[in-house]
């Protein structure tokens, strides 16, 4: 993609590009405490953006802003407008359980639920479809090898999913998630707790999924949001920095605080 | 430029400049030292030059590993990854005008320009001088971070090209008009291509050097003046 500048806001125009979610004018609000301040961006379709910054910036909590998990808390509200294919998803009227259909999430720790390594799957689709054994079964299957894992556990489907490991645990859950057929996936620092060859197949996965959904990633790992998206947005103390395409921002950013952060020179 | 949290950071990106500063030196004296070696047929110094070729390859090794650890330990970003691949770029071109400045020295016993008229080394004292101003040019500037001094004198390369013509048709002049004069200006006009090919690096250096402080490439296209495998007109 060929983002052009927008001199105001440093941030990349997406216009070239469709764009699936389009963040307009948001602030977010731990009571009175204000955690984003006037953000604004627009994220392309069938893409990967990172989100980067130091602890506390702000890019966990407009992660969250995307499915608006963060109304499973008390005293968190946002104002603005969050535009999911047009549609504004902070208005009253949008049906939660549709909007977290719609925009799956993957934490830092996996956690996958209690139950067999079919159940992880079958019980997202149940919640939202009838359908019988057989198609069912399909759509296991399906999920799995889109998770790169279906081949490691096609043959223990029963054994609990709490059995596997740290990194397969964290692709069943990115099974779990892209088997309700979403439109875009969420990842907050999804790599964060595994070993480096559960990070390349992480990494290789995103890669693969970015052809089908929209992709945002939070990571603290910088080589990772290099490596892996394709716009890159800086965040720093609740503002938007920077917004840019990936390889200019790692080579060449255009603001201090960017380089600061990027190249081990902040604070 | 901030300093990195990380002190040590810091130390091994100094670490780096510095021997592109002392490979940039060591090019400068290089090329002087064989240009006076060639004109005053001082054999002695023509063989300090050879000898110097092997600092410089050594130089340049060192700089290689530093650099390759550096980005292993560090993995550098924006400016410092600028700066890491710029230098072990830069290097490479310091390291060919070294080899260049040894082939002039190696001439110096063939050329016996001693023996042939002062005009014949003339051109070719002043074409050196222009080549020296740009070598230790390009490194003072890349220190001084003067990124619009390094674009200008990527295109005062032009004047060295047009220098190396002049003395490629003043060394054919020469040999047309007596036959014992070819070994000297055969000799003195590949020293003359070293020459050339020098000013050529410097600009490969000016060009990597102002991406490394702006981040932007300068135009790829840069006029050549040499004109000497042009083709004279039919008469």
């Amino acid at each position: 993609m060929k983002p052009m500048l927008s001199t105001e806001l440093n941030v990349a125009d997406t216009t070239a590009e469709k764009a699936k979610i389009e963040v307009k004018n948001l602030n977010f609000y731990y009571g009175q405490s204000k955690a984003l301040k006037d953000i604004s961006l627009s994220l392309p379709e069938r893409s990967v953006t990172a989100f980067i910054g130091p602890s506390g910036c702000g890019k966990s909590t407009l992660l969250r802003v995307f499915n608006r998990i963060y109304e499973l808390y008390p005293k968190q509200s946002a104002d603005g407008q969050v535009l999911l294919d047009g549609k504004n998803i902070l208005d009253r009227s949008q049906d939660l359980n549709l909007l977290r259909t719609k925009i799956g999430m993957v934490f830092q720790k996996p956690t996958p639920f209690p139950m067999s390594i079919y159940e992880n799957i079958a019980f997202g689709i149940r919640l939202y479809e009838r359908i019988g054994k057989s198609e069912m079964d399909g759509r296991v299957e399906q999920a799995l090898r889109r998770a790169a894992l279906w081949t490691e556990v096609k043959d223990k489907l029963n054994a609990n999913g709490l059995s596997l490991s740290g990194g397969q645990q964290q692709r069943l859950c990115i099974a779990r998630t892209v088997a309700v057929k979403p439109e875009g996936i969420l990842l907050d620092e999804p790599a964060s707790a595994l070993d480096p060859l559960s990070t390349a197949k992480i990494e290789e996965l995103i890669d693969e999924l970015q052809a089908d959904y929209t992709i945002v990633i939070v990571t603290h790992n910088m080589q990772q949001a290099a490596r892996v998206s394709k716009q890159t947005a800086f965040m720093y103390l609740g503002e938007l920095v920077e917004f840019d395409r990936t390889e200019k921002i790692f080579t060449s950013p255009r603001e201090k605080r960017t380089q600061d952060y990027i190249t081990g020179r902040f604070g | 430029m901030g300093e990195h949290t990380v002190a040590s950071f810091d130390e091994d990106l100094g670490q780096i400049s510095r021997l592109i500063s002392d490979m940039g030196d060591l090019a400068g004296s290089m090329v002087s030292g064989a240009t006076k070696a060639l004109l005053t047929s001082d054999n002695a110094l023509a063989q300090r030059v050879v000898s110097d070729d092997a600092i410089m390859d050594a130089r340049q090794r060192e700089l290689d590993d530093r650099a390759i650890t550096l980005i292993a330990k560090r993995q550098p970003m924006a400016d410092d990854l600028r700066h890491v691949v710029g230098s072990i770029r830069m290097a490479g071109d310091l390291e060919r005008i070294g080899d260049l400045a040894k082939n002039i020295a190696k001439r110096v016993g063939s050329v016996g320009i001693s023996a042939t008229p002062r005009d014949l080394s003339h051109s070719i004292d002043s074409m050196a001088q222009l080549v020296l101003i740009q070598v230790q040019g390009v490194i003072e500037e890349y220190a001084a971070r003067d990124a619009q001094a390094l674009a200008k004198l990527r295109a005062d390369d032009e004047r060295i090209d047009v220098k190396y013509t002049s003395v490629f048709r003043e060394l054919l002049t020469y040999m047309m008009e007596d036959p014992r004069n070819i070994t000297a200006c055969t000799h003195l006009l590949f020293c003359a291509k070293n020459l050339e090919r020098i000013g050529d690096h410097v600009t490969n250096i000016a060009e990597n050097a102002y991406y490394v402080l702006t981040g932007t490439q300068l135009p790829a296209n840069r006029p050549k003046l040499d004109e000497t495998a042009i083709p004279a007109p039919a008469a």
